[in-house]
Formats: C-alpha cells, sequence, structure tokens
C-alpha cells in the first residue's frame, strides 16, 4: 500500500506541474488575448457587489444584456442622464457589444441639449473617448473607426483632418460597406485634401464597375455606380469651376480666367451683442452674402475652459471614458443663420442653468466662420479653404492653419452676463458689445457696396 | 472498470430521480424560455442579449446543479450505510469513488445537453436558424463543471456537506475571478511585485475556472479568433490534469477515512 | 478444520472529547470454524457491529490481526466468495428488487439475470420484481437482502439480524435455509438478538460485552448447568431470607415463595428447611441451562475464565 500510495502522490505532482505549465504557457495568454474583457481595472466598474460576482464568475455577458434591457426602458422615459452609467457598465462588461458603443456615442453627443435644441458640447469629448474605446476593443471591424469619424465629420463639423484618419482606419477594415466609403471622400474634401478625394473616387468608381460586372443582378451595386458617377462628375466640375484645376496648372491661367474664387470676396463681417436680459444675448450682425446658407458659428465659454484651438473645446483630450462633464463650466455653441445679409438671433440660456452655470468671472464670446462647413452653393464662391472669401475686419489664417477663416471674439463678465451690480436689469447699464465696424440699422457704412456673388461661367 | 462503471451506472439513476436536481434543472429551462422576452426588451440588441442570457443561465444552472449533485453523494452513502452492502463485494474505494464521479458527470453531462438543446430550440423559433455555434461553449462548459464536481466530490471525503457547498463554491468564485484579477493586477501600476506574485501562485494552485468562459465570441460574432479548437483542446487537458489531481487526492483520503 | 475466520488481539479505538480514548472492541480473539453456524451475541454497543466491519474491511482495525478464509481482511479476493446481509436495509430506495439484485451481481462480474430471478422466487419476492425498494416491506427488503447475500455462492456469510422484521412462518424459513448452507459447507456468521433462534442453530457462539469476549465455545459446553426452580407457600420471609445467596434467586409471587438456583446445588436441605419451616412445597421442575440465562449471567457478571472452551 505504501507504494501505491507513493506512486498516486507522483501521479498528484506530475499532473500538478502538468496543469501549471499549461495554464501560465499556453491557457492564460490566449484566454487574456481572445476572451477576457481586456478592460483593465476591476475597482471602478460602478457596479454593485452582486453585479460584480456575476460579472466576474463568467456571465459578465448576461449582467450586460440585464443592464441593457434597463437602459432601454430609459431611453423610452426620457430619462438620458441614467443611461450614462449603464452604458460605461455595459462597454466596460462587454466590450464587444459594438451596438453599445455605437448608441452610447450617439446619445452622449447629441441627447443632451437644451430647451432650445442646443447641443451640451461639453459631453462630446466624453463621446469620442468612448468611440475610440470601442474602436481598440474591436480593430477587427470598421464599425467603430466609423462612428467616430462621423463625430468628427458631423457633429463636431470642423477638424476634417481627424475625420479624414478615422474614416481611412475604417477603410483599411476588410468589412467596410462600400457605399460609406464615399464619406471618405467627403472628408477629403471638407479638409481641402482634393486631390486625395478625387483619387479615391476614382478608386470606388472602379471597384464599383467591377462589382457591376461580376454581380450585375445586384441592384445596389448599381445604384452604389450611379452615386459614385454622379459625386465624380460634380467633384470634376467643381474643380475646374472653383478654379482648382487651374491654380495647379500654374500657368497663368487662374489669375486670368474667370473664376468665382477670383477675387475673393469681402463678407463684411460685424456683430453687436447685447445682454437684453439675465443669462439672454441678442446678437445681431451683418454678412455681405445673399443667397441663404450661412451658418456663423457663436460660441460662448469660460475664459479659462481648456481648449486647444479658437471657437472649439479640446474635443479629443481624453481616452478615458469620463461621462461626467465638467459642470462648473459654460460652453455653448449656436449658429447664427443669416437671411437677407443679416443675422439676428436671441439665445436664452436662462431656462437651462445646469448647462449654463455661468460660475466663472470672465467669458470670451467668439465668432467663427469656416467655408470648410459651407454648403456647396457657398464653397462655390469661397473655394475649398477660402481662398474665394475674406473680411478686410476678421480674416484669420492663423486661428486654423493653411485655412482662411473669419474670426473674432469679445470679453464678457459674469456680471453683465447675469446683470448684475452696475449692470442690473432695473436701474443700471445694459451690456453691449459691437465690433468696431458695426453700424447699427438705419444707418450706412461709407464703403457698403452690394454686390451679389454668383456663379460666373465655367473656368478655362 | 466494470464495477466503475456499474456504480456510476446506479448513480445517474439516483441522479435523476433527485427532487432538488430536477427542480433546479426546471428553474433552469424555465429562464431559458423566456430568455426571448428579455432580448425584445434590449434596444437593438436583440440577438446578443438573448444569446448572453442564455449561456448565462446554462452556466449558472449547471454549476448549482454540479455543486448540488455532489456535495451530498459521499456523505449521503456513509449516512444511509448503503456504501456498507457495496464495500462488502469486491470493491475497492478508489473503484467506489470513482464510480461516483463518473455517475455525476454523466449525470450532469444529460443535463446539460438537455439545456443546451433547449437552448438551440428557442434560437431557431426566435431567429429562425439553428445556430450550432450556441453549442460551443456549453461544451466547454461541461468541462468546467465536471472539474467543479471533482472539488466538491474530493472535499466530500472530509468535510460535511453543508460547509462543502460554501467551500466548493467558494472555489468555483475564486477560481472564476483570478485570471480576471491577475490581468488587472498586471496592468496596475500601484500594485507590488510581492502582490502579483502571489495572486501568480494562487492562480498556480487553484483551479482557473475562468478559462472556461469562452462565450463572447459566440455572444459577438465576427471576433476573429485564431485556432480556436487548439485553445478549446487546452483547456480540457487543463481540467482532465486537475480532475486527476483531485481524484487522486480524494482516493488517498478517503482510503484512509471511517465510515 | 481450518478458520474460517481467526481474530488476534484485534482491537478498534475510537477517540471521544468527553472519553478519550474508547477501545469499542478490546483484544478480541474469536476464531469461527469453517462449515459452522457461529452466533455473536452481545448487547446493545458492545462491538459486534464493529467487528462484522472490521472483518468486512468496511472500517480498519486499530490494532491486532484477523483473517478470514486465511487471508488478511480487506483483500478483494475474499470479498468475492463473502457476502453480508446487514441489520437494516442499507439499499438504493430507487431501485427496484430486480435492479438491485443485478446491480449487486454486476459488483461481482455476474450478468445473469435468471439467477437474479431464481434468487427472488427463493426469497417470495418473484412478484415484487418491478416494485422499488422504497415500496418494500420492512419483510420484504429482509428478504431481498438475504437474495443479495447469495448472488455469489458465497463460502461464508455475515448475517447481522437475519430474521428481523419477519413473521414466524419467515422465521422458519430463514432458519431452514441457514441449516441448509451448513449442509452445503458453507460458514455462517450471525449477528443476532434472539437468543432462542440461535440456540436453536449454532454450533459455536461468543458473547461480546464492552468490546471484550465474555464467553466463547459449543453451545453445549456452554450451556452446562442447568438450574431448579421450587415454589412453595406458607414460608416466612425470615426462612426466605435465609435461602438467598450468590447463585440463588428468591422471589414471592401472589404469596407463594419461587426459589430458582443452579441445580448443582441439593435441592434436598431447601425442601427439608421449608417443611420445617411449615411450609408447603408446591411444585419442583428442573430446568436446563437456556443461552438466555447464560446470556444474561455472562453480562451481568462480568469476565468468568476469559472464554475460550
Amino acid at each position: 500500500m505504501r507504494t501505491k500510495r507513493t506512486l498516486l502522490l507522483v501521479l498528484m505532482a506530475a499532473f500538478f506541474v502538468g496543469q501549471g505549465f499549461l495554464h501560465h504557457s499556453a491557457i492564460f495568454p490566449r484566454w487574456r488575448k481572445d476572451y477576457s474583457a481586456n478592460q483593465g481595472s476591476l475597482g471602478t466598474a460602478g457596479l454593485n457587489p452582486d453585479q460584480l460576482l456575476f460579472a466576474l464568475i463568467g456571465l459578465r455577458e448576461f449582467v450586460a444584456g440585464i443592464l441593457w434591457v434597463r437602459a432601454d426602458s430609459f431611453f423610452d422615459t426620457g430619462n438620458y442622464d441614467a443611461i450614462l452609467p449603464i452604458i460605461r457598465l455595459v462597454t466596460w462588461l462587454d466590450p464587444k457589444q459594438i451596438d453599445v458603443y455605437a448608441t452610447g456615442m450617439w446619445h452622449i453627443g447629441y441627447n443632451f441639449t437644451d430647451e432650445d435644441q442646443r447641443s451640451d458640447r461639453r459631453y462630446i469629448p466624453s463621446a469620442l473617448a468612448l468611440g475610440k474605446e470601442g474602436a481598440r476593443q474591436n480593430p477587427h471591424t470598421y464599425e467603430m473607426f466609423f462612428e467616430t469619424g462621423w463625430m468628427w465629420y458631423h457633429k463636431i463639423d470642423d477638424d476634417y483632418d481627424r475625420a479624414v484618419e478615422w474614416f481611412l482606419k475604417a477603410h483599411e477594415r476588410p468589412d467596410m460597406l462600400p457605399a460609406r466609403k464615399n464619406l471618405l471622400s467627403n472628408a477629403y474634401q471638407r479638409a481641402g485634401e482634393v486631390d486625395k478625394a478625387a483619387e479615391l473616387y476614382f478608386d470606388l468608381h472602379k471597384a464599383a464597375v467591377k462589382r457591376v460586372q461580376n454581380e450585375p443582378e445586384v441592384f445596389g451595386h448599381l445604384q452604389n455606380l450611379e452615386t459614385l458617377e454622379n459625386n465624380l462628375d460634380t467633384m470634376l466640375v467643381r474643380m475646374v469651376q472653383r478654379g482648382y484645376v487651374a491654380k495647379n496648372r500654374n500657368d497663368g491661367s487662374f489669375e486670368t480666367g474667370a473664376y468665382d474664387v477670383n477675387p475673393p470676396f469681402d463678407v463684411g463681417f460685424s456683430a453687436k451683442v447685447t445682454v437684453v436680459e439675465p443669462r439672454v444675448i441678442q446678437i445681431e450682425g451683418t454678412w455681405n452674402v445673399l443667397p441663404v446658407g450661412t451658418r456663423v458659428r457663436a460660441v460662448l465659454r469660460d475664459a479659462d475652459y481648456e481648449t486647444d484651438k479658437a471657437a472649439a473645446l479640446h474635443w479629443d483630450k481624453t481616452s478615458s471614458v469620463n461621462l461626467d462633464p465638467p459642470r462648473d463650466k459654460t460652453f455653448m455653441q449656436e449658429q447664427l443663420f443669416v437671411k437677407n445679409r443679416r443675422f439676428n438671433r436671441t439665445i436664452d440660456m436662462s431656462k437651462d442653468p445646469t448647462m449654463y452655470p455661468f460660475t466663472s468671472k470672465d467669458y470670451v464670446l467668439e465668432f467663427y466662420y469656416n467655408p470648410r462647413s459651407a454648403p456647396p452653393h457657398i464653397q462655390d464662391k469661397f473655394g475649398w479653404s477660402g481662398e474665394g472669401m475674406t473680411d478686410k475686419n476678421f480674416l484669420n489664417t492663423e486661428v486654423r492653419p493653411g485655412q482662411r477663416v473669419v474670426y473674432t471674439k469679445m470679453s464678457l463678465t459674469r456680471e453683465q452676463l447675469l446683470r448684475q451690480g452696475e449692470w442690473n436689469p432695473i436701474d443700471g447699464k445694459v451690456p453691449i458689445l459691437r465690433t468696431k465696424n458695426y453700424v447699427e440699422a438705419g444707418q450706412s457704412a461709407q464703403d457698403d457696396l452690394i454686390i451679389v456673388p454668383q456663379l460666373r461661367g465655367a473656368g478655362q | 472498470m466494470r464495477v466503475i462503471w456499474s456504480i456510476a451506472a446506479t448513480t445517474v439513476g439516483e441522479a435523476v430521480r433527485r427532487r432538488v436536481l430536477l427542480i433546479i434543472l426546471l428553474v433552469g429551462l424555465l429562464l431559458l424560455t423566456i430568455a426571448p422576452a428579455l432580448g425584445q426588451l434590449s434596444a437593438r440588441q436583440e440577438t446578443t442579449v438573448l444569446k448572453g442570457f442564455m449561456l448565462g443561465m446554462i452556466q449558472l444552472t449547471s454549476a448549482v446543479i454540479a455543486l448540488v449533485l455532489t456535495v451530498y453523494m459521499i456523505p449521503n452513502e456513509i449516512e444511509r450505510r448503503t456504501i456498507y452492502t457495496i464495500l462488502s463485494k469486491p470493491v475497492q474505494r478508489w473503484q467506489f469513488l470513482l464510480g461516483k464521479y463518473f455517475g455525476a458527470v454523466l449525470a450532469l453531462a444529460l443535463m446539460m445537453s438537455l439545456m443546451t438543446a433547449v437552448q438551440l430550440l428557442i434560437f431557431f423559433i426566435q431567429q429562425g436558424e439553428i445556430a450550432m455555434e450556441l453549442a460551443r461553449a456549453p461544451a466547454l462548459f461541461f468541462v468546467q463543471m465536471s472539474l467543479l464536481a471533482a472539488v466538491a466530490i474530493f472535499f466530500s471525503t472530509f468535510v460535511s456537506p453543508l460547509v462543502n457547498f460554501f467551500l466548493s463554491g467558494g472555489i468555483y468564485l475564486v477560481g472564476s475571478v483570478l485570471s480576471p484579477l491577475v490581468d488587472t493586477l498586471a496592468q496596475s501600476r500601484g500594485t507590488t511585485p510581492a502582490a502579483k506574485i502571489g495572486v501568480q501562485v494562487l492562480s498556480t494552485v487553484v483551479p482557473n475556472f475562468s478559462s472556461y468562459n469562452v462565450q463572447n465570441p459566440i455572444i459577438n460574432p465576427g471576433q476573429q479568433i485564431q485556432n480556436e479548437s487548439w485553445y478549446y483542446t487546452m483547456v480540457t487537458v487543463y481540467g482532465l490534469f486537475y480532475v486527476g489531481i483531485l481524484l487522486v487526492a480524494g482516493i488517498l483520503i478517503f482510503d484512509r477515512r471511517e465510515v | 478444520m481450518a478458520a474460517a475466520i481467526e481474530t488476534r488481539k484485534l482491537t478498534k479505538t475510537y477517540k471521544s472529547r468527553l472519553a478519550g480514548n474508547v477501545n469499542v472492541v478490546d483484544n478480541l480473539d474469536l476464531v469461527v470454524e469453517e462449515g459452522e453456524i457461529f452466533g455473536f451475541l452481545g448487547p446493545n454497543g458492545a462491538g459486534k457491529t464493529t467487528t462484522i466491519k472490521m472483518l468486512l474491511g468496511i472500517i480498519y482495525p486499530t490494532s491486532g490481526e484477523a483473517t478470514v478464509l486465511g487471508r488478511e481482511i480487506g483483500d478483494m479476493e475474499v470479498h468475492k466468495v463473502i457476502s453480508y446481509l446487514p441489520e437494516r436495509p442499507y439499499y438504493y430506495e430507487h431501485m427496484t428488487g430486480m435492479e438491485l439484485l443485478k446491480f449487486y451481481a454486476s459488483l461481482f462480474g455476474i450478468y445473469d439475470t435468471e439467477k437474479c430471478q431464481r434468487l427472488l422466487e427463493k426469497v417470495n419476492l418473484a412478484g415484487d420484481a418491478s416494485k422499488t425498494i422504497s415500496q418494500y416491506s420492512k419483510g420484504m427488503q429482509q428478504r431481498v437482502g438475504l437474495a443479495q447475500s447469495l448472488l455469489n455462492d458465497p463460502k461464508l456469510l455475515f448475517l447481522d439480524e437475519p430474521t428481523g422484521g419477519l413473521d414466524p412462518i419467515a422465521h422458519t424459513e430463514i432458519r431452514d435455509l441457514i441449516l441448509q448452507f451448513r449442509d452445503e459447507g458453507r460458514t455462517v456468521f450471525i449477528s443476532s438478538h434472539e437468543l432462542s433462534e440461535v440456540e436453536r442453530i449454532c454450533d459455536r457462539v461468543a458473547i461480546i460485552h464492552r468490546g471484550k469476549i465474555e464467553a466463547q465455545g459449543r453451545l453445549e459446553e456452554l450451556l452446562k448447568g442447568g438450574r431448579i426452580e421450587i415454589i412453595a407457600d406458607g414460608v416466612s420471609s425470615d426462612l426466605a431470607n435465609s435461602i438467598k445467596s450468590a447463585d440463588t434467586t428468591v422471589s414471592f409471587k401472589g404469596g407463594r415463595l419461587v426459589v430458582d438456583m443452579p441445580d448443582s446445588n441439593d435441592p434436598n436441605a431447601l425442601l427439608d428447611a421449608i417443611r420445617s419451616g411449615k411450609g408447603n412445597v408446591v411444585s419442583v421442575i428442573p430446568r436446563r441451562k437456556r443461552l438466555e440465562d447464560l446470556f444474561v449471567e455472562t453480562v451481568r457478571s462480568g469476565a468468568t475464565d476469559g472464554g475460550n472452551l
């Protein structure tokens, strides 16, 4: 029996060594790579102990599913704040649920608004961080790269080079939908990379032709081909009409030719800001462009709100998903819609004190116009990078390197915005700020010429 | 072998007649049938939630069945003295122990197969397709639960059923969080080397149940995992090694135990 | 004749928190000859079941040695040719009678359904073969136990209370079976409280008390020495008290004196004393020593001369 016991003990030892070796050399590395949640920190999950236990013992997808069902009920009742922690929890528990990342990004980026449907842009860095995390966790599919690119392209509506960067990554993924590939070309245009846009359209067109040849019965292929042909046509016409082709020929034909972008058109921006009531400002001004389609961006923010460029936030500040925006900071962004060469907008921030807390002492009101965001008929005049636009007072080529934009800013104090102290609404002064060229309605300026920009005949 | 097989067959017969186990199984099956309702409540995630819920339910129910099946197995035989009549026959104690274990594993296989079949059926009714990949995770869950059963059988050779239930359940919980814990600590800068080593040692000693949680790529398809069958084979071999350790240890203890 | 069972200083000690080490079986020296029916007697808690469990290899002795059919206890070769009928039905209740027999038969490598059927007929359970053990009465469970103990045609049978829970007819049947076993050359080791049955069929007996063998030997040797019962009336209590001694019991029943004394004592002196005391002798009845007497005597008085005869 002693020999038997010894043999059994030796067998146990052999099994023990075997399992230890297998686990550390083969199993754990593969598990970590392919099957773990790969989210690092356990402690910041925010789950209650029961949920954490269930999650850790291998039922994380189960818990994620239950939580997401809960989120659906919050969508129905409009309790948008309650959805945020669920998004974080579900993506932490199961980072392979791409839909949750995408829905979360959309929710964070678009659903938090004030009473007048102005987005709370303090959330956008979180939305971007969520998109980046989703892409990092799901590198095999184009989806999260595309969604992040779309956030830059559509919501931020500026820094189109970032949209290009993300759309490019989406393009590299084999499951990228052909119909969505057009968007990269659009993003190239918005980013001023016209050659690349055209090149891509040609490549996409070639691929589309092949698809139609291989599967002529698939109607979607034909539709895609027609869309591409249309886009390519339009692009080529624009390249010519806007003088892009001529300019690149470098033979003087651009300077002598009748191109819409030549000479640059002075938009004659001016603005007057009145704090009509506490937290209510009226912005009126001029924009010497008759066709409808201009939206001048107005941004009111804390003077010390961390930003990496004018009329924006540091959108890409962080990679960690923090769904709690800086609630003590104010960031208001509005589009001033130009009609009959004037704009006049009253912005009421009094109904949304959580979105506009006005806790700081000093504020900056910025006016910003970038032709890269303009609709095509306006861009036909101003060009892709503002080469057809100018403003004798406020043209700026520094706030956006390589681009010609209209930019100016004014300073306001908290007391002015809240109509406190000497600015009180009962017997105090009315805070009014004007750009130096602002002329009250009814008066006229010396060089108040009306020039109606229009498309001329196609250039050479 | 025939003695082991005879005892195993009897154990299966006994297990499938145990009311407690049948109730747990029934509850698990009922929860599977309501899974589609849960899927429909989710926003754009119906299939994901459905799969996650069903696989989670199978795993949870199987763990409870494995524990309840095995913690009472040996103590019951001793308490009811049915072991006397068997050990008076030409049956070695180790044959008895192995027979009981294999019987438990067979009974577990039957119950888990039933749950998996119901899962596939429900998915087919709900989604209109036979998703055979849904059977992959339960296959590894079976190995996982066989390992859990071996833990419980080992403890049943020297502790009471109640203590065993919590002890084996505790080992299952610890073994399920070990890999995530090791992973977290490895990535965390604040962890001391001693803690990292300690957890590594623990993950070598305690059976790693988390290695069997392979359901994520099934729930979220589209992920590219290379050579998955190799991984499945490795964790099965790991399980067999660990079951071997536990059964041998159980035999050594049971051989000297007063009945 | 070779010994079917032999123990030398077989001891089983249990540790108790209150009582310390307790020798449940204490230096047991037991011999059971082959081909005999051996009765193993003792009060509850004497160590009978513990001894049987050690001989069957179910538990391990603390010290001492034992052989069964010439081999050490626990040898699997021995288990092929011995069988055990437990005191209480320790069987799987979910199984039917037939399933139970087939299961136990399979442990011997026997896959003979007809044999199982014959055994069930032998114990009058053929009609209830498809009922589960939980549906059997105590007597039926005892009978299926007997059937399973015969599966392997054992050379040595351990029967623990074989007639427990059986009706008188079944008692007789079991008794006849046991006698038949002996005729077939098998050895039967019976542990029982049914002293009358043991007295009727056993060749040799041993009485165990507090873990020790108090008496062991052939029945006719152990039951040497009968008793005489004398009943008289009109005897004074003084006279009654003077008659009392260690081996003579004196009592009054319904006004009559009842004296019980060993037949080795001369009754005449007592009869004379009664008559002298103006008493009237009603009856003088000689009685052979019964096993019950020996049992009570042995258990009450403790060790005699160490036991073996």
